[in-house]
């Protein structure tokens, strides 16, 4: 742990440098630049906000539009992080060849170039939350830790991913279809609130309700984007119920996937 | 203490392509149920290698190709780790393993330098200050500010040449970098090169298949051959016994395949049989003695009779540096060959030439110019020194012989002294007087 910490540390400069090139690399010849950054998690939006005018979607006393942005900021950067983190080190096999720093540095940058364009998503809330007259609160200060969260569960994939990713290429293959799976079993159309009510509620499935509830909830995104509705727009706290099962799972998982990659890495320049 | 220290080391690959996911999981099962799992071979790039660098030394590697040098660069880098064995650096260590790796193309030539610099290992503060004199050494200062993938290939490498070299490392590990740019850049290059080696007085390790720039930068070369180490000594010993790895390997080729001969060219009607080295009392050479005298013998086939002909001689490096080439023009002699077999005779006095292999090249012309036989690579001209009067290392730089001999003349005796006389130090002064004579045994 002590090691990580200090690898970032010295390395700090070389993770901003590289998390600068991916930024301005990617809108480096496009017109409209970084705002392409937030077209993605606009456009779902509007197509959501669309869907959900036939299927009925109970949002409470929240407007739709903007509680699903709010479900899709934290999505859109886990789910871009973790891609991005996967391939990162494929990615870059020509100094992986060529030069060495410790190679964790692909996959934290990644995520960290994520991080820059969830900012700019922030810009579109605030937007929003005027557009709606929502004033934010106090609990506003529990962003930052949901998104470090965020980050945390996002390299635990990112990591063995990547290291997979240059045995098997099948990873990076078949992970955007995992990804677009995990989004339906997030609270992304619909509010955590449904489910709740459902099976803890209503017992929707008998006595296997509280179970299923729990494996739900394993899913770190469960947790995640509920809180951040909450911190953001209904003024609540988290709900530490929903997020503890997930923030296990990743306790326990991102140490292992961690060492895997360092295990692997040494063979990087070899077999990549 | 070494700054490179590198004991038994071994780096193995698998031959092949990596395993499919099935062949993966059969494996694993098979270990899982305590059986052998099938393996691929193996091939040793490196095979039990060990030196040591002391701080400050200048050392060469060559070899051919896939040798291992580059995976002992990747090795000492830390890119790739060993599969036995250990290497231990002391300071930091800057890899130029071929500039340039990691410039992206969008990017200015300014952003790269700072991108380039950080991957490298420079602070922002350090590049920041460095900033002018690499754009300046690049010659860059007119284009700093548009994207790379405008540059000419030239104008990418010489700036990614200009940052890799200003890092402040205590080992340098150069790569084949130095054949970059046009002429002149290629001299600054060289000159930087130079410059960190003798007077910041850094280790460095460089990984070249041009030989003579081995020879000049390096105090030390290793050669390595199948991934073993087989030769460590000075760049003048251990690059003759690659010569002579290099030309066996393409002697070989030519045996096998009758391939790999440089250039050869000849008109159907005319045959080169064979070339013979004789001494002076005909008896056939098989090496030939610095400064001594003998005829090189052509034997040639013709179909018809060729009238007017002129023949010429050559001596070249192993990396075909022309070194000398004699023409019968030169003597206003030309021969008339009859229909059937006849022996040209090129007939050598004093050869010139230091220790070393060379090659043989022969040309024959018609009168009017045209080629009628032309090759390189002809014949193996293997020099040794005299027997009996060993050539001293100190005059084993070089390809020729200078004929000439020294004295020392006293301040209180140059009075008198006709002639130029060089610069000089308080009481001696040294001067090369051109002899008439050859100065070496015959």
């Amino acid at each position: 742990m002590l090691t990580i910490a200090k690898n970032l540390y010295d390395y700090r400069e070389l993770l901003m440098t590289l998390a600068w090139k991916n930024v301005t690399l990617r809108y480096k010849q496009a017109y409209l630049g970084i705002a392409w950054a937030i077209l993605k998690p606009v456009t779902l939006m509007l197509i959501f906000t669309l869907v959900r005018s036939f299927v009925g979607i109970d949002s409470g006393d929240i407007p739709y539009p903007i509680l699903t942005f709010a479900a899709l900021m934290p999505w859109t950067f886990f789910q871009e992080s973790t891609s991005d983190g996967v391939n990162s080190v494929v990615g870059n096999t020509a100094l992986i060849k060529k030069i060495y720093f410790p190679r964790e540095i692909f996959p934290i940058t990644s995520v960290l170039t994520k991080l820059v364009e969830l900012g700019i998503s922030f810009v579109i809330l605030a937007g929003l939350m005027l557009w709606y007259g929502m004033m934010p609160t106090a609990q506003i200060l529990w962003v930052p830790l949901i998104v470090l969260y965020t980050v945390l569960a996002a390299l635990t994939i990112a990591f063995c991913g990547a290291a997979i990713n240059v045995y098997y290429r099948d990873v990076g293959q078949a992970l955007p279809v995992l990804l677009s799976l995990v989004m339906y079993a997030s609270p992304v159309i619909y509010p955590l609130q449904l489910v709740k009510d459902k099976l803890l509620v209503h017992q929707g499935a008998g006595e296997w309700s509280g179970t299923l509830y729990t494996l739900y909830t394993l899913n770190p995104l469960a947790g995640i984007i509920d809180a951040f509705q909450s911190a953001v727009l209904r003024g609540a706290p988290p709900d530490l119920n929903a997020m503890i099962p997930g923030a296990m799972m990743v306790a326990v998982l991102l140490p292992f996937s961690y060492l895997y990659f360092k295990r692997a890495e040494s063979y990087f320049a070899d077999v990549i | 203490m070494p700054a490179i220290e590198v004991s038994h080391l071994t780096k193995e690959f698998r031959l092949g392509a990596n395993q499919g996911l099935k062949q993966t999981m059969l494996n694993t099962g098979a270990r899982l149920a305590g059986k052998k799992a099938e393996k691929r071979p193996q091939f040793k790039a490196l095979d039990d290698v060990s030196f040591s660098i002391e701080q400050g030394e200048v050392v060469g590697i060559i070899g051919h190709n896939g040798a291992g040098k580059s995976t002992l660069l990747k090795l000492l880098a830390g890119i790739s780790t060993p599969s036995s064995g250990a290497v231990a650096v002391t300071g930091r260590i800057a890899p130029l393993i071929e500039v340039g790796a990691g410039f992206v193309p969008d990017f200015t030539g300014r952003e790269n330098v700072y991108l380039n610099g950080a991957i490298l290992g420079m602070s922002r503060k350090e590049i920041d200050s460095k900033f002018d004199a690499i754009v300046e050494f690049a010659e860059m200062e007119q284009f700093i500010d548009t994207p790379v993938k405008r540059y000419s290939s030239g104008m990418q490498v010489k700036l990614a040449f200009s940052v890799a070299t200003s890092i402040e490392s205590e080992i340098l590990v150069v790569d084949e970098v130095l054949a970059v740019g046009d002429l002149a850049f290629q001299r600054k290059c060289f000159d930087r090169m130079e410059e960190l080696i003798n007077q910041q007085g850094r280790t460095v390790l460089i990984v070249s298949h041009n030989i003579r720039q081995i020879e000049r930068l390096c105090r030390r070369t290793l050669l390595l051959d199948h991934g073993k180490l087989i030769s460590d000594g000075p760049p003048s010993v251990v690059c003759d016994e690659f010569y002579a790895i290099s030309n066996a390997a393409i002697a070989k080729s030519i045996a096998n395949k009758n391939i790999g001969r440089a250039r050869f060219e000849s008109v159907p009607e005319f045959e080169l049989i064979g070339i013979d080295l004789r001494d002076s009392k005909g008896a056939k050479l098989d090496e030939i003695i610095t400064g001594s005298d003998f005829t090189i013998t052509l034997h040639v086939r013709c179909e018809h009779e060729f009238c007017d002909i002129t023949a010429g001689l050559g001596v070249h490096t192993t990396d075909f540096f022309y070194l000398t080439t004699h023409s019968s023009e030169s003597n206003a002699r030309t021969f008339d060959l009859p229909a059937g077999e006849s022996t040209l005779v090129c007939d050598i006095r004093h050869l010139p030439l230091l220790p070393g292999v060379y090659q043989l090249r022969v040309g024959i012309s018609n009168r009017a110019g045209a080629t009628i036989l032309y090759g390189e690579n002809l014949k193996q001209l293997r020099i040794v020194s005299p027997p009996d009067a060993p050539m001293p290392a100190s005059m084993r730089d070089g390809m020729f012989l200078l004929d000439a001999t020294w004295l020392a003349i006293n301040s209180a005796s140059v009075h008198g002294m006709t002639g130029a006389q060089p610069a000089s130090n308080e009481n001696t002064a040294c001067q090369a007087v051109m002899a008439s004579d050859a100065r070496l045994p015959k």
